[in-house]
């Protein structure tokens, strides 16, 4: 594609094409957070407020009565970061200080905190009622993938 | 139940028979946890060493020399019995100078059960020994990397008070609500009572009683509330206590009882750089015989702190506090007291201020160093309570600064 282009219509569709090409580069659909969880869950659609409840530890069990296992990476992972802003909206900080607070006083548990992103898979696809998320979907196979709904 | 786990609790021995328990339970369970973790069973911990200085203050100790009496150590393990049922424990060591005695602690020791679940609603009880779960940090005040600073305030969480505060055995409560309209609603509700040592009394009363110093009751009740999708979070608590004091053989005490009520309300704010917190309180500290037969005394005290957190850089932040706290609030300066006390007990001894500065830098997801220091003002949160040392801490301003590393799993 070249700026030297004769007609004004074609300049104006050249620059459309390029910010739409932008647009979708910079998307967080293009390299968006997939929420994934083991088969036994039986659900498909989550809204936002559903999955921070989840990862707040508030609610503890699928629709169907199966206990929710929660499976993350460590607070300073960038892919832990990331579904912490964007899909939940909340900063990491808040949902350590939820867990520690759970967990060094007794009443709760925190999640399950794993080395990487595919030993999360792996605990996910092997863990009755899992719940984690993935970055890059294509590899992954044998799991429930849960879309987000606000 | 209740009776042959406070004979257990007794035994420091019980600290070495868990840690040894946890480890070989753990190990049984997750020997092959790099491959797939076993969700039943959790298995956490920390350790925090620190140094500390407090000078013109037996805050730490009496030669105010710099000290390593900043250590937390601890240890614990939960376990899901079946859906509806959840054990729990974790035992401490604690080493902070004269702010408590130093020792290993069973922090709690508690069967949870689920009573009630769905989408909305969440009801657990527990039983055992529970740790209070009423104010901001009251569940958090030993856990280093989960309190605002080392020393977290002393207005509302006097150390000397600590091991009367920070739980008890017997029962709690917790109701959790949340929706997309009405946000988060947490009710906690706890009635227990706690087992006082000698050595825990000593941090109260003094080393001139002999007497035996006893937790009658202590009924605990908050609510918290964090509006939908807010950054906000606000929070009420109440607390009524009663405690007796039985004297001993040729003891400077009478036989006395205490009364101890304390209300709080809070607000939190959590931002992506700022972060605020307020708490503020009324206490009313009810004082029967004790000193000496026929003697009373019925004070209302008040106090508050505000803090505010900035995160500088993405590993380091920088957090600064006042804090404001006088036993009577018909005598704020204390002059009353100076007076009342024939000049004995200086007015300084009436109220407690502090001003802190503190950063803290995380070197990873499990390691941080904590750096403070406090501008204190006043004796009143300094033990023992009940028998002021105007000789040790014979100056109204002092200061304590402190470094901590922390690790935790």
């Amino acid at each position: 594609m070249s700026f030297y282009v004769k007609n004004k219509d074609e300049v104006i569709k050249t620059i459309f094409i390029r910010i739409a090409f932008v647009i979708l580069l910079f998307s967080p659909q293009v390299e968006a957070i997939n929420i994934i969880s083991n088969i036994t869950a039986d659900t498909a659609l989550l809204s936002t407020t559903q999955l921070r409840r989840i990862y707040s530890m508030r609610q503890a069990h699928w629709k169907n009565g199966t206990p929710i296992v929660v499976f993350v990476l460590a607070s300073k992972d960038p892919l832990h970061q990331k579904f912490c802003k964007e899909q939940l909206r909340l900063f990491p900080y808040q949902l350590d200080r939820i867990w520690h607070k759970l967990t060094f006083s007794g009443y709760g548990v925190a999640p399950i905190q794993v080395a990487n992103e595919s030993e999360l898979i792996k605990a996910v696809k092997s863990t009755k009622g899992a719940i984690g998320y993935v970055e890059n979907l294509l590899e992954v196979k044998d799991v429930n993938v849960i879309k987000i709904n606000d | 139940m209740l009776m042959s786990l406070k004979l257990m609790i007794r035994s420091s021995k019980l600290f070495f028979y868990f840690v040894s328990s946890v480890c070989s339970v753990y190990f049984a369970f997750n020997a092959n946890a790099a491959k797939i973790p076993d969700e039943s069973l959790q298995v956490h911990g920390f350790v925090a060493q620190g140094v500390i200085d407090a000078n013109n203050s037996n805050f730490i100790n009496a030669d105010e020399s710099v000290s390593l009496e900043l250590t937390e150590i601890g240890l614990n393990a939960s376990y899901q019995l079946n859906d509806d049922f959840r054990i729990a424990g974790q035992v401490v060591y604690l080493n902070g100078g004269n702010r408590y005695h130093a020792g290993p602690r069973l922090d709690y020791l508690l069967l949870e059960w689920d009573a009630f679940h769905n989408e909305s609603w969440q009801a657990s009880f527990y039983f055992g020994r529970v740790k209070n779960n009423h104010w901001l940090y009251s569940s958090t005040r030993d856990i280093p990397f989960a309190r605002p600073s080392i020393i977290i305030p002393q207005v509302v969480y006097f150390d000397g008070f600590r091991d009367i505060a920070v739980g008890g055995d017997g029962a709690a409560v917790k109701l959790s609500y949340s929706d997309d309209s009405l946000g988060e609603i947490d009710f906690n509700f706890s009635r227990g009572k706690s087992t006082i040592s000698n050595k825990q009394a000593d941090v109260i009363l003094g080393d001139l009683s002999t007497g035996e110093f006893g937790h009658d009751l202590d009924l605990q009740a908050s609510v918290y509330w964090r509006p939908a999708n807010s950054q906000w979070r606000f929070g009420f608590s109440a607390l009524d206590s009663t405690f007796n004091y039985d004297s001993g053989n040729l003891d400077n005490y009478s036989d006395g009882s205490f009364t101890f009520q304390f209300y709080t309300a809070n607000a939190l704010y959590e931002g992506e750089f700022w972060e605020f917190t307020g708490e503020l309180f009324q206490e009313r500290f009810i004082t029967k015989d004790f000193y000496f037969s026929t003697f009373k005394r019925d004070e209302v005290g008040q106090g508050y702190y505000l803090q505010a957190r900035y995160k500088l850089q993405k590993d380091l932040s920088i957090m600064a506090r006042h804090e404001r706290f006088y036993n009577n609030k018909e005598d704020k300066n204390g002059s009353k007291l100076e007076q009342n006390t024939g000049g004995l007990v200086p007015a300084y001894f009436g109220f407690h201020n502090d001003t802190v500065i503190g950063l803290s830098y995380d070197f990873s997801s499990d390691f941080r160093v904590n750096a403070e220091y406090h501008w204190m003002q006043g004796a009143a949160r300094l033990s023992p309570i009940v028998q002021p040392d105007p000789v040790a801490n014979g100056s109204k301003n002092w200061q304590v600064w402190a470094i901590q590393l922390m690790y935790w799993f």
